[in-house]
């Protein structure tokens, strides 16, 4: 019994000294990290109906005004006037001192790609957007969801669109959206 | 003396550089024997160099490494020309490097890391011994097949703040345009499967594949991911194909802006 015991101890010891010889497992030899999850966090989200929400109200003045104030990049550092009601968005930087402070984030930049009433430097990758009422909205070509959808995701009217998607993305929020559309639909006196 | 030779290839770098910043426009004749010399004498011959030191060393040489993957010697440089490949006792398409880290881990020594200049000189080496030959990709493999696959899905996979792919940059009906001043490259007609790992003037160093490939994302705003991982080897299964397509011959190591 006990030398039976014996043998088998060693017949099991002789047996893994020997596979640790003559095939050591290698497949966890070498590194392999996991991207997977990496490149699933950093995809771009697939193209995205939306509804104008019924809460946009596109006569508010406010809404325009805020529309316009986003669209014309008048914000961020070179802000000369202050920003209309409930809309400021603030970026934290740490400074030489060490102190975190809150800046004025830059943000909308429509006029990067777009012309429009009154614009400063505008762009001409996108359409000009000026005399956008009487061109479209008056005359039915356009109506308030499509501009609202083009400005929240490009993609859903032209898959190859070299605009930037906004609403998906999470750039910005819903009532944004309605600013914009707001503004870009609202009549303008020329300057 | 290495520091001589340092400063020297250092030297011809800023002559290749300035050379290159002509080179879209006309080349003069002296010119253009300049920048023959200075292709054969890369400066990253150094570094292969030191890298073939290293591997016979620490590991044995091409000896240990054919025996490694069960090979003749003489079938090595055909052999290498198919990695990044499917290799049975490791249990994946693995690259040249996770195969030294292989080799170390069964002679019972350090595991050299993937990202580390010790690294790219030993993979440098070992791909220039396959020089000559046209990549080898096996896409009747089911492995390397599959890697293949996943290597083309990530190339068109649109992420990052820009929801930009490699494929934004390099597919057939954008190369030749112009990004800042860079043309865009056609990853198969330059090669680029068959080049790397190559000397970057740019970055004064010797880069490997995987390495020029995190450079674009990190340019074009696509997180990152490590070198290493299934979907870094996957596209260097894809873009070494491309070169292959192309009848290109591997001339490691390669000379790059
Ligand atoms: C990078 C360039 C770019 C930027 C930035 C940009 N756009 Fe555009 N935009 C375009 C292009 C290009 C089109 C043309 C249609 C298309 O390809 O989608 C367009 C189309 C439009 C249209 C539709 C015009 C029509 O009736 O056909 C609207 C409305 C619009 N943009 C609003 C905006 C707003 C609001 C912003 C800022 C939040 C903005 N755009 C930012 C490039 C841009
Ligand atoms: C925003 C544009 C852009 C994107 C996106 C991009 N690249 Fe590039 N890529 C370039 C440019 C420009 C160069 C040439 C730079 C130079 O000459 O130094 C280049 C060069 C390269 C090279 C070197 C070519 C050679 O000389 O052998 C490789 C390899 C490469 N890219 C792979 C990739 C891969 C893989 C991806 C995706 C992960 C990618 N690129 C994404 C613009 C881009």
């Amino acid at each position: 019994m006990h030398t039976k015991f014996k043998y088998l101890a060693m017949t099991a010891l002789f047996l893994s000294a020997s596979s640790a010889v003559c095939a050591m497992d290698l497949t966890k030899a070498y590194d392999m990290p996991d991207a997977a999850k990496m490149i699933k966090k950093d995809l771009f989200p697939a193209a995205k109906q939306y509804t104008m929400p019924k809460s946009c109200n596109l006569n508010d003045p406010k809404a325009i005004a805020r529309g316009k104030y986003m669209f014309s990049n008048l914000n961020g550092k070179k802000a000369k006037k202050p920003a209309p009601e409930g809309l400021v968005k603030f970026v934290k930087k740490t400074g030489k001192d060490g102190k975190v402070k809150k800046k004025a984030k830059q943000f909308g930049n429509c006029v990067a790609c777009h012309n429009i009433e009154g614009a400063r430097g505008a762009g001409n990758i996108g359409p000009s957007l000026e005399g956008y009422k009487a061109n479209f909205i008056d005359t039915k070509t356009r109506d308030a969801q499509f501009v609202y959808q083009k400005i929240a995701d490009p993609r859903i009217d032209n898959p190859n669109t070299h605009m930037t998607v906004n609403l998906t993305t999470g750039l910005f929020t819903e009532q944004e959206i309605c600013d914009f559309t707001a503004y870009i639909v609202s009549d303008k006196k020329k300057k | 003396m290495r520091k001589t030779i340092l400063s020297l290839a250092f030297l011809s770098t800023m002559a290749m550089l300035q050379l290159n910043a002509g080179e879209q426009f006309a080349m003069s004749d002296a010119d253009r024997a300049m920048y023959k010399e200075m292709l054969e004498n890369n400066p990253a011959d150094i570094f292969v160099e030191e890298g073939g030191e290293i591997l016979e060393e620490a590991l044995g040489g091409e000896e240990a490494l054919a025996k490694f993957l069960g090979v003749s010697e003489k079938e090595l440089p055909k052999y290498i020309a198919g990695f990044p490949r499917y290799v049975k006792k490791l249990g994946n398409v693995v690259g040249l490097d996770q195969v030294m880290q292989a080799m170390q881990v069964e002679q019972g020594k350090e595991k050299t890391k993937l990202k580390s200049g010790k690294m790219f000189s030993m993979l440098a080496y070992v791909k220039s011994l396959a020089n000559d030959e046209v990549p080898n990709i096996d896409l009747s493999e089911s492995h390397e097949k599959e890697a293949y696959a996943l290597g083309k899905k990530t190339f068109m996979t649109k992420r990052g703040g820009r929801g930009l792919s490699c494929n934004a940059c390099h597919s057939a009906d954008i190369v030749g345009q112009v990004l800042r001043t860079q043309p865009l490259p056609d990853l198969g007609e330059v090669a680029s499967g068959a080049t790397w790992p190559a000397y970057r003037m740019t970055k004064s160093s010797l880069r490997t594949p995987q390495r020029r490939f995190q450079g674009c994302m990190k340019n074009a705003l696509l997180k990152v991911i490590p070198i290493g991982s299934k979907e870094m080897v996957a596209l260097e299964v894809y873009v070494t194909k491309l070169a292959q397509a192309k009848n290109k011959k591997i001339s490691i190591p390669g000379l790059k802006r």
